[in-house]
Protein backbone atom coordinates (compact mmCIF):
# COMPACT_ATOMS: atom_id res chain seq x y z
CA UNK A 1 0.00 0.00 0.00
CA UNK A 2 1.45 3.34 -0.51
CA UNK A 3 2.49 5.15 1.86
CA UNK A 4 0.12 8.29 2.67
CA UNK A 5 0.83 12.26 4.23
CA UNK A 6 -1.45 15.13 5.22
CA UNK A 7 0.33 18.22 4.30
CA UNK A 8 -1.22 21.58 5.76
CA UNK A 9 -1.10 24.84 4.45
CA UNK A 10 -0.70 28.14 6.20
CA UNK A 11 -2.88 30.76 4.77
CA UNK A 12 -5.49 30.68 2.01
CA UNK A 13 -4.01 32.71 -0.87
CA UNK A 14 -6.87 32.12 -3.01
CA UNK A 15 -10.25 29.98 -2.49
CA UNK A 16 -10.71 27.38 -5.23
CA UNK A 17 -14.45 27.88 -4.96
CA UNK A 18 -14.91 24.29 -4.32
CA UNK A 19 -14.81 24.06 -0.85
CA UNK A 20 -18.34 24.50 0.62
CA UNK A 21 -19.80 22.53 -1.84
CA UNK A 22 -17.26 19.59 -1.12
CA UNK A 23 -17.89 19.88 2.92
CA UNK A 24 -21.45 20.03 2.24
CA UNK A 25 -21.64 16.91 -0.10
CA UNK A 26 -19.81 15.44 3.30
CA UNK A 27 -22.36 17.03 5.38
CA UNK A 28 -19.96 19.26 6.75
CA UNK A 29 -20.83 22.88 7.41
CA UNK A 30 -17.88 25.17 7.79
CA UNK A 31 -19.81 27.52 10.26
CA UNK A 32 -20.18 25.00 13.04
CA UNK A 33 -16.42 24.94 13.29
CA UNK A 34 -16.83 29.11 13.60
CA UNK A 35 -19.41 28.17 15.47
CA UNK A 36 -16.84 26.79 18.14
CA UNK A 37 -14.54 29.36 17.65
CA UNK A 38 -16.56 32.20 18.75
CA UNK A 39 -18.17 30.33 21.82
CA UNK A 40 -14.67 29.02 23.46
CA UNK A 41 -12.68 32.21 21.93
CA UNK A 42 -15.22 34.77 23.27
CA UNK A 43 -15.31 36.21 19.87
CA UNK A 44 -17.74 36.53 16.65
CA UNK A 45 -16.64 35.21 13.44
CA UNK A 46 -19.76 35.82 11.16
CA UNK A 47 -21.40 32.93 8.46
CA UNK A 48 -18.53 32.33 5.94
CA UNK A 49 -18.70 33.33 2.69
CA UNK A 50 -16.45 33.68 -0.23
CA UNK A 51 -15.85 37.18 -0.46
CA UNK A 52 -15.89 37.96 3.52
CA UNK A 53 -13.22 41.28 4.10
CA UNK A 54 -13.49 40.09 7.45
CA UNK A 55 -11.87 36.68 6.64
CA UNK A 56 -8.78 38.48 5.13
CA UNK A 57 -7.13 40.08 8.07
CA UNK A 58 -4.54 38.36 9.84
CA UNK A 59 -5.78 36.65 12.78
CA UNK A 60 -9.08 35.75 11.54
CA UNK A 61 -7.29 34.39 7.79
CA UNK A 62 -5.33 32.19 10.22
CA UNK A 63 -8.84 30.65 11.90
CA UNK A 64 -10.76 30.42 8.52
CA UNK A 65 -7.64 28.32 7.00
CA UNK A 66 -7.09 26.31 10.47
CA UNK A 67 -11.09 25.65 10.30
CA UNK A 68 -10.90 24.44 6.61
CA UNK A 69 -8.41 22.25 7.32
CA UNK A 70 -9.26 20.49 10.25
CA UNK A 71 -12.61 20.04 8.47
CA UNK A 72 -10.85 18.52 5.25
CA UNK A 73 -8.75 16.41 7.53
CA UNK A 74 -12.00 15.23 9.43
CA UNK A 75 -13.53 13.88 5.81
CA UNK A 76 -10.00 12.39 4.79
CA UNK A 77 -10.22 10.25 8.21
CA UNK A 78 -13.88 9.37 8.06
CA UNK A 79 -13.05 8.50 4.21
CA UNK A 80 -10.21 5.74 6.09
CA UNK A 81 -7.41 7.69 4.34
CA UNK A 82 -5.34 7.34 7.12
CA UNK A 83 -1.99 8.95 6.76
CA UNK A 84 1.76 7.63 7.77
CA UNK A 85 2.85 10.99 8.02
CA UNK A 86 1.50 14.62 8.67
CA UNK A 87 3.56 17.93 8.43
CA UNK A 88 2.45 21.62 8.36
CA UNK A 89 3.24 24.24 6.42
CA UNK A 90 3.89 27.70 8.61
CA UNK A 91 0.64 28.05 10.72
CA UNK A 92 -0.72 25.04 8.97
CA UNK A 93 1.02 23.45 12.25
CA UNK A 94 -1.97 23.93 14.27
CA UNK A 95 -4.20 21.98 11.67
CA UNK A 96 -1.45 19.19 11.78
CA UNK A 97 -1.57 18.28 15.12
CA UNK A 98 -5.14 18.72 15.78
CA UNK A 99 -5.62 15.76 12.27
CA UNK A 100 -2.21 13.87 14.55
CA UNK A 101 -5.01 13.75 17.60
CA UNK A 102 -1.73 15.96 19.91
CA UNK A 103 -4.61 18.99 19.96
CA UNK A 104 -8.30 19.44 20.06
CA UNK A 105 -9.87 21.76 17.63
CA UNK A 106 -10.41 24.35 20.35
CA UNK A 107 -7.53 24.52 21.69
CA UNK A 108 -5.52 24.68 18.23
CA UNK A 109 -7.81 28.29 17.82
CA UNK A 110 -6.80 28.72 21.34
CA UNK A 111 -3.31 28.00 20.37
CA UNK A 112 -3.55 30.50 17.36
CA UNK A 113 -5.21 33.31 19.11
CA UNK A 114 -2.75 33.49 22.18
CA UNK A 115 0.36 33.38 19.37
CA UNK A 116 -1.37 36.39 17.60
CA UNK A 117 -2.51 38.20 20.59
CA UNK A 118 0.92 37.87 21.69
CA UNK A 119 2.96 39.18 18.92
CA UNK A 120 0.07 41.88 17.90
CA UNK A 121 1.85 44.92 20.06
CA UNK A 122 4.62 44.04 17.16
CA UNK A 123 2.20 43.72 14.44
CA UNK A 124 0.50 46.69 14.96
CA UNK A 125 3.38 48.91 14.79
CA UNK A 126 3.32 48.45 11.64
CA UNK A 127 7.00 48.36 10.76
CA UNK A 128 7.35 44.48 9.84
CA UNK A 129 6.34 42.01 7.33
CA UNK A 130 6.84 39.39 4.70
CA UNK A 131 7.82 39.35 1.50
CA UNK A 132 8.66 36.31 -1.14
CA UNK A 133 11.23 36.03 -4.02
CA UNK A 134 11.07 33.68 -7.04
CA UNK A 135 13.66 33.32 -9.11
CA UNK A 136 16.74 34.29 -6.93
CA UNK A 137 18.85 31.82 -5.49
CA UNK A 138 19.20 31.62 -1.25
CA UNK A 139 22.50 32.25 -1.65
CA UNK A 140 22.23 35.38 -4.36
CA UNK A 141 19.51 37.01 -1.73
CA UNK A 142 21.36 35.85 1.71
CA UNK A 143 24.52 38.30 -0.21
CA UNK A 144 22.19 40.75 -0.55
CA UNK A 145 21.13 40.94 3.14
CA UNK A 146 24.24 40.63 4.02
CA UNK A 147 25.82 43.33 2.10
CA UNK A 148 22.82 46.03 2.44
CA UNK A 149 22.94 44.81 6.36
CA UNK A 150 18.70 44.64 5.74
CA UNK A 151 17.51 43.77 8.88
CA UNK A 152 15.73 40.66 6.79
CA UNK A 153 15.84 36.77 6.85
CA UNK A 154 15.17 34.35 4.73
CA UNK A 155 12.75 32.38 6.69
CA UNK A 156 11.76 29.35 4.59
CA UNK A 157 12.87 27.81 1.39
CA UNK A 158 9.82 26.61 -0.38
CA UNK A 159 11.88 24.83 -3.30
CA UNK A 160 14.86 26.24 -5.04
CA UNK A 161 13.52 29.02 -6.75
CA UNK A 162 11.08 30.28 -4.25
CA UNK A 163 12.02 31.81 -0.83
CA UNK A 164 10.23 33.57 1.60
CA UNK A 165 11.66 36.74 4.13
CA UNK A 166 10.87 38.54 6.69
CA UNK A 167 11.96 40.93 8.62
CA UNK A 168 12.14 45.16 8.94
CA UNK A 169 9.23 46.45 5.87
CA UNK A 170 11.43 49.40 4.83
CA UNK A 171 14.21 46.89 4.45
CA UNK A 172 12.28 44.41 3.27
CA UNK A 173 10.79 46.99 0.47
CA UNK A 174 14.20 47.84 -0.79
CA UNK A 175 15.79 44.33 -1.05
CA UNK A 176 12.35 43.46 -3.19
CA UNK A 177 13.23 46.33 -5.60
CA UNK A 178 17.04 45.41 -5.84
CA UNK A 179 15.33 41.47 -6.11
CA UNK A 180 13.39 42.56 -9.37
CA UNK A 181 16.10 44.83 -10.83
CA UNK A 182 18.51 41.59 -10.71
CA UNK A 183 16.50 39.43 -12.41
CA UNK A 184 13.66 37.53 -10.07
CA UNK A 185 10.73 36.84 -11.69
CA UNK A 186 8.73 38.30 -8.72
CA UNK A 187 9.15 39.94 -5.77
CA UNK A 188 6.40 40.90 -3.55
CA UNK A 189 5.37 41.31 -0.49
CA UNK A 190 3.00 39.71 1.43
CA UNK A 191 0.10 41.24 3.45
CA UNK A 192 1.06 40.57 6.85
CA UNK A 193 2.51 42.34 9.31
CA UNK A 194 3.71 39.87 11.42
CA UNK A 195 7.39 38.41 10.68
CA UNK A 196 6.94 35.11 11.49
CA UNK A 197 9.18 32.44 11.31
CA UNK A 198 12.16 35.11 12.46
CA UNK A 199 14.36 36.58 15.05
CA UNK A 200 12.28 39.44 15.57
CA UNK A 201 10.00 37.55 17.07
CA UNK A 202 11.93 35.36 20.11
CA UNK A 203 10.84 37.45 22.87
CA UNK A 204 7.42 35.76 22.60
CA UNK A 205 9.28 32.31 22.76
CA UNK A 206 8.91 31.92 26.33
CA UNK A 207 5.42 33.60 27.09
CA UNK A 208 4.14 31.36 24.06
CA UNK A 209 5.96 28.16 25.84
CA UNK A 210 4.48 28.92 28.93
CA UNK A 211 0.91 29.17 27.95
CA UNK A 212 1.26 26.00 25.85
CA UNK A 213 2.29 24.26 28.91
CA UNK A 214 -0.93 25.24 30.66
CA UNK A 215 -2.94 23.21 27.73
CA UNK A 216 -3.50 19.48 27.88
CA UNK A 217 -1.34 18.63 24.72
CA UNK A 218 -0.69 14.92 24.27
CA UNK A 219 1.84 13.24 22.41
CA UNK A 220 1.41 12.85 18.24
CA UNK A 221 -0.42 9.94 17.17
CA UNK A 222 0.87 10.26 14.08
CA UNK A 223 4.78 11.14 13.04
CA UNK A 224 5.01 14.90 12.48
CA UNK A 225 7.32 16.03 10.30
CA UNK A 226 9.27 19.08 11.70
CA UNK A 227 9.30 21.90 9.22
CA UNK A 228 12.44 23.27 11.04
CA UNK A 229 14.89 20.42 11.42
CA UNK A 230 12.83 18.00 9.33
CA UNK A 231 12.95 15.49 12.40
CA UNK A 232 10.25 13.35 12.96
CA UNK A 233 7.49 14.74 16.26
CA UNK A 234 6.02 12.78 18.64
CA UNK A 235 6.17 13.09 22.64
CA UNK A 236 4.59 15.93 23.69
CA UNK A 237 7.59 17.98 25.07
CA UNK A 238 8.89 17.86 21.34
CA UNK A 239 5.10 18.98 20.03
CA UNK A 240 5.50 22.00 22.21
CA UNK A 241 8.80 22.95 21.03
CA UNK A 242 7.96 22.72 17.65
CA UNK A 243 5.38 24.86 18.12
CA UNK A 244 7.40 27.61 19.77
CA UNK A 245 10.53 27.00 16.95
CA UNK A 246 7.83 27.36 14.36
CA UNK A 247 7.26 31.22 15.55
CA UNK A 248 10.61 32.11 16.34
CA UNK A 249 12.99 30.36 13.70
CA UNK A 250 13.21 29.54 10.23
CA UNK A 251 11.44 26.82 8.68
CA UNK A 252 11.98 24.83 5.51
CA UNK A 253 9.47 23.46 3.07
CA UNK A 254 11.17 22.05 0.09
CA UNK A 255 13.25 19.91 2.83
CA UNK A 256 10.79 19.07 4.89
CA UNK A 257 8.80 17.88 1.43
CA UNK A 258 12.24 16.12 0.57
CA UNK A 259 11.99 13.94 4.18
CA UNK A 260 8.34 12.83 3.21
CA UNK A 261 9.44 11.62 -0.35
CA UNK A 262 12.67 10.13 1.59
CA UNK A 263 10.35 8.42 3.82
CA UNK A 264 8.38 6.80 1.11
CA UNK A 265 5.41 8.86 0.88
CA UNK A 266 3.97 8.78 -2.51
CA UNK A 267 0.61 10.29 -2.19
CA UNK A 268 0.37 13.46 -0.31
CA UNK A 269 -3.14 15.39 0.64
CA UNK A 270 -3.27 18.76 0.68
CA UNK A 271 -5.87 19.14 3.64
CA UNK A 272 -6.94 23.39 2.87
CA UNK A 273 -9.10 25.78 1.10
CA UNK A 274 -6.92 26.51 -2.23
CA UNK A 275 -4.22 24.99 -3.68
CA UNK A 276 -1.07 26.72 -2.59
CA UNK A 277 0.96 23.72 -1.29
CA UNK A 278 0.48 21.80 -4.58
CA UNK A 279 1.62 25.32 -6.77
CA UNK A 280 4.78 25.31 -4.67
CA UNK A 281 5.82 22.02 -4.53
CA UNK A 282 7.16 22.52 -8.10
CA UNK A 283 10.60 21.93 -8.53
CA UNK A 284 10.36 19.01 -5.81
CA UNK A 285 11.28 16.21 -7.43
CA UNK A 286 10.39 12.97 -6.03
CA UNK A 287 8.04 10.00 -6.73
CA UNK A 288 5.07 11.50 -5.21
CA UNK A 289 1.48 13.27 -6.05
CA UNK A 290 -0.21 15.97 -4.41
CA UNK A 291 -3.83 14.63 -4.57
CA UNK A 292 -6.85 16.71 -4.26
CA UNK A 293 -9.35 16.19 -1.38
CA UNK A 294 -11.88 17.16 -3.97
CA UNK A 295 -11.37 13.50 -5.92
CA UNK A 296 -11.29 11.34 -3.20
CA UNK B 1 20.97 29.44 -30.70
CA UNK B 2 17.48 27.23 -31.41
CA UNK B 3 16.72 27.43 -35.60
CA UNK B 4 13.69 28.55 -35.77
CA UNK B 5 11.59 27.17 -38.64
CA UNK B 6 7.76 27.99 -39.73
CA UNK B 7 6.64 25.40 -37.47
CA UNK B 8 8.50 26.72 -34.41
CA UNK B 9 5.66 28.91 -32.91
CA UNK B 10 3.02 25.84 -33.96
CA UNK B 11 5.15 24.03 -31.29
CA UNK B 12 5.74 26.42 -28.85
CA UNK B 13 2.03 26.91 -28.86
CA UNK B 14 1.47 23.47 -28.16
CA UNK B 15 3.61 23.12 -25.33
CA UNK B 16 2.45 26.27 -23.92
CA UNK B 17 -1.59 25.08 -24.21
CA UNK B 18 -0.85 21.15 -23.27
CA UNK B 19 1.15 22.76 -20.28
CA UNK B 20 -1.66 24.83 -18.99
CA UNK B 21 -4.20 22.45 -19.76
CA UNK B 22 -3.00 20.05 -17.52
CA UNK B 23 -2.17 22.65 -14.92
CA UNK B 24 -6.06 23.84 -15.22
CA UNK B 25 -7.56 20.14 -16.04
CA UNK B 26 -9.07 21.63 -18.90
CA UNK B 27 -8.73 20.57 -22.76
CA UNK B 28 -6.38 22.05 -24.50
CA UNK B 29 -8.66 23.70 -27.08
CA UNK B 30 -10.53 25.73 -24.32
CA UNK B 31 -7.64 27.85 -23.79
CA UNK B 32 -7.63 30.70 -26.16
CA UNK B 33 -4.29 33.01 -26.90
CA UNK B 34 -6.27 35.89 -24.98
CA UNK B 35 -6.49 33.76 -22.16
CA UNK B 36 -5.06 36.03 -19.67
CA UNK B 37 -2.55 34.38 -17.07
CA UNK B 38 -2.83 35.23 -13.78
CA UNK B 39 -7.06 35.43 -13.83
CA UNK B 40 -8.10 33.17 -16.04
CA UNK B 41 -5.28 30.55 -15.58
CA UNK B 42 -4.40 30.48 -11.68
CA UNK B 43 -1.03 30.84 -13.43
CA UNK B 44 1.96 32.40 -11.29
CA UNK B 45 5.70 32.83 -11.33
CA UNK B 46 6.87 28.96 -10.71
CA UNK B 47 4.70 28.03 -13.37
CA UNK B 48 6.49 30.09 -15.45
CA UNK B 49 9.39 28.82 -14.55
CA UNK B 50 8.57 25.46 -15.34
CA UNK B 51 7.58 26.27 -18.64
CA UNK B 52 11.05 27.93 -19.14
CA UNK B 53 12.87 24.71 -17.94
CA UNK B 54 10.93 22.67 -19.89
CA UNK B 55 11.88 24.89 -23.46
CA UNK B 56 15.59 25.06 -22.61
CA UNK B 57 15.73 21.20 -22.18
CA UNK B 58 14.15 21.24 -25.15
CA UNK B 59 16.06 23.68 -27.62
CA UNK B 60 18.91 23.15 -25.51
CA UNK B 61 18.68 26.82 -24.57
CA UNK B 62 21.65 28.55 -23.16
CA UNK B 63 20.01 31.43 -20.81
CA UNK B 64 19.87 32.67 -17.50
CA UNK B 65 16.96 32.88 -15.49
CA UNK B 66 17.81 36.12 -14.44
CA UNK B 67 18.01 37.40 -17.63
CA UNK B 68 14.62 36.40 -18.54
CA UNK B 69 13.26 38.16 -15.31
CA UNK B 70 14.94 41.24 -16.66
CA UNK B 71 13.36 41.10 -19.77
CA UNK B 72 9.85 40.30 -18.10
CA UNK B 73 10.08 43.44 -16.09
CA UNK B 74 10.57 45.50 -19.27
CA UNK B 75 7.87 43.22 -20.73
CA UNK B 76 5.32 42.36 -18.74
CA UNK B 77 3.52 39.13 -20.10
CA UNK B 78 -0.03 38.77 -19.52
CA UNK B 79 -2.07 36.55 -22.05
CA UNK B 80 -1.12 33.22 -23.16
CA UNK B 81 -0.30 34.76 -26.70
CA UNK B 82 2.37 36.93 -25.55
CA UNK B 83 3.87 34.19 -23.51
CA UNK B 84 4.14 32.37 -26.62
CA UNK B 85 5.94 35.61 -28.30
CA UNK B 86 8.23 35.77 -25.79
CA UNK B 87 9.40 31.81 -25.65
CA UNK B 88 9.69 32.36 -29.13
CA UNK B 89 12.28 35.32 -28.84
CA UNK B 90 13.91 33.46 -26.03
CA UNK B 91 14.47 30.78 -28.27
CA UNK B 92 15.57 32.93 -30.75
CA UNK B 93 17.68 35.29 -28.91
CA UNK B 94 18.38 33.45 -25.89
CA UNK B 95 20.95 35.72 -23.29
CA UNK B 96 20.86 38.40 -26.00
CA UNK B 97 17.23 38.82 -25.52
CA UNK B 98 18.17 41.91 -23.42
CA UNK B 99 19.73 43.52 -26.33
CA UNK B 100 16.20 43.62 -28.19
Amino acid sequence: MKKKAYIFPAFITEFTGKEISFLEDHNIDINTYLSNISESLAIELPTFSYEHEFYKEELNSQLIAYSFSCAFSDILKSKQIIPDYIAGYSMGIYASLYASGSIDFIQGAQIIFKAYNLVKALSDEGLHGMGAVVGLTYSELNELILKHNYALEIINTNNEHSLVLAGKKNDLKELLTIAKDLGALSAGDLTVNTPYHSRFLKQFAAPFRCFLDQLNISDSKLPLISTYDQKLVFKVSDVKLELVINLTESINWGRTMLKLIDLGVEEMYECGAGKDLKKISRFIHGNYKIKSVYNI
Amino acid sequence: MAKITDNTRNEVKEIVLDFFAEECEVDAEEISEDANIISDLDGDSLMFLELIEIFKKKYNLNIELKTIGKYAVKHPVKTIGELIDMQMLIIEHENNILDL
